[in-house]
């Protein structure tokens, strides 16, 4: 396993990556900008996204097969530890989320409030478009996730998060599809970690409406959480 | 002997040979096989019992009984699959992560091959 040296590498955002265009490049790099430490997981995308990083200084991971942004994530956390964060975030590789979000999202965290910060677009003042059918399934997911969970959020399947290093230690994601997002909750609930939710401005773009998940996706999600109580 | 329970015989049959080649060695699988073999040869030749399990159990035909237990058995044999897929998949993950890992990049290593 290669050694890296990393003294700076104190605010890690792990980005997971599934066939992204040049929009990964931006996102990286504002990023960059902020002084954030990057990890970015290709999760077997074809072709690889090595092209997009190049000259980037950012760590870089693949996945030799794809195996979904649950899998990404806990691999892009399992290489984290090893930079010995103070903490790390959660960011799409869509360029939905926002670079300045992540100040007031971390801030629980610097303020020991709280383990893990979940984004929320529902908590943010600013009036998104978000789109109708995206809205109904979301309020349903939040509904499901506190059927399975006992934990009602204000938000569902919101990938802009923070963890300090406890909650980055305890939380192991097995979901490696969509249903990661509702195992982290149920995560949360186990460990008794402290949680808390911030506003967060999500882009809806065309790219990253295409990107997103269907309504189909939705039902399959449910029938992985389902399997996963099953199969606990 | 009425064809087809000749036809459903000779299936039993190999469907049973098959799985024992498979099995040789788990025991209680084949334990399990044999009595459902068993179960069946005695169906497919004396049909009438079922008729007549299918009426102490309130069911109508004996044709009805072995259609819903056939359900029961193909729904267990689904989640039995799900499990093994999962498991599958665990070990697949876990082997593509330790890949990943090993063979990760950094700001201060060379440049990510494109493999």
């Amino acid at each position: 396993m290669p050694e890296f040296n990393h003294t700076v590498a104190k605010r890690v955002v792990v980005i997971p990556a599934y066939n992204e265009s040049s929009v990964l490049t931006s996102v990286a790099n504002s990023l960059l900008e902020k002084g954030y430490s990057i990890i970015i997981v290709d999760d077997g995308s074809n072709p690889s996204l090595s092209s997009h990083i190049q000259n980037l200084p950012v760590y870089y991971l693949r996945h030799r097969a794809n195996l979904g942004q649950g899998a990404a994530l806990q691999t892009g956390f399992d290489f984290a530890k090893k930079l010995n964060p103070d903490l790390v975030i959660s960011f799409d590789a869509d360029g939905q989320h926002d670079v300045n979000c992540i100040p007031s999202l971390i801030e629980p965290l610097l303020n020991n409030e709280a383990d893990v910060v979940l984004g929320s677009r529902f908590l943010s003042e600013e009036k998104i478009n978000i789109p109708f059918t995206k809205k109904v399934l979301l309020q349903i997911a939040r509904g499901v996730n506190y059927l399975f969970s006992g934990l009602l959020l204000s938000d569902a399947h919101n990938g802009l998060r923070a963890f300090n290093r406890a909650a980055l230690d305890k939380i192991i994601i097995t979901e490696n599809r969509m249903a990661h997002a509702s195992e982290i909750i149920f995560e949360i609930k186990k460990h008794g970690l402290r949680f808390k939710e911030m506003p967060v401005v999500i882009a809806y773009t065309d790219y990253s409406k295409k990107k997103g998940q269907s309504s189909w996706d939705s039902i399959k999600i449910l029938f992985d959480l389902i399997l996963h109580k099953l199969f606990k | 002997m009425s064809g087809i329970q000749r036809l459903l015989l000779t299936g039993v049959a190999l469907i049973c040979l098959y799985i024992v080649i498979r099995l040789k060695k788990k025991l209680l699988d084949l334990v399990l096989l044999l009595a459902l073999v068993a179960a069946a040869v005695v169906f497919i030749l004396w049909p009438d019992i079922t008729t007549r399990l299918a009426e102490k159990l309130g069911v109508g035909r004996g044709a009805d009984l072995v259609f819903y237990v056939s359900i029961l058995i193909f729904w267990f044999v689904v989640l039995k699959l799900y499990a093994r897929i999962r498991q599958l998949e665990k070990s697949f993950t876990q082997i593509i992560r330790e890949d990943a890992l090993k063979k990760a990049s950094g700001p201060s290593s060379i440049e990510p091959d494109s493999k």
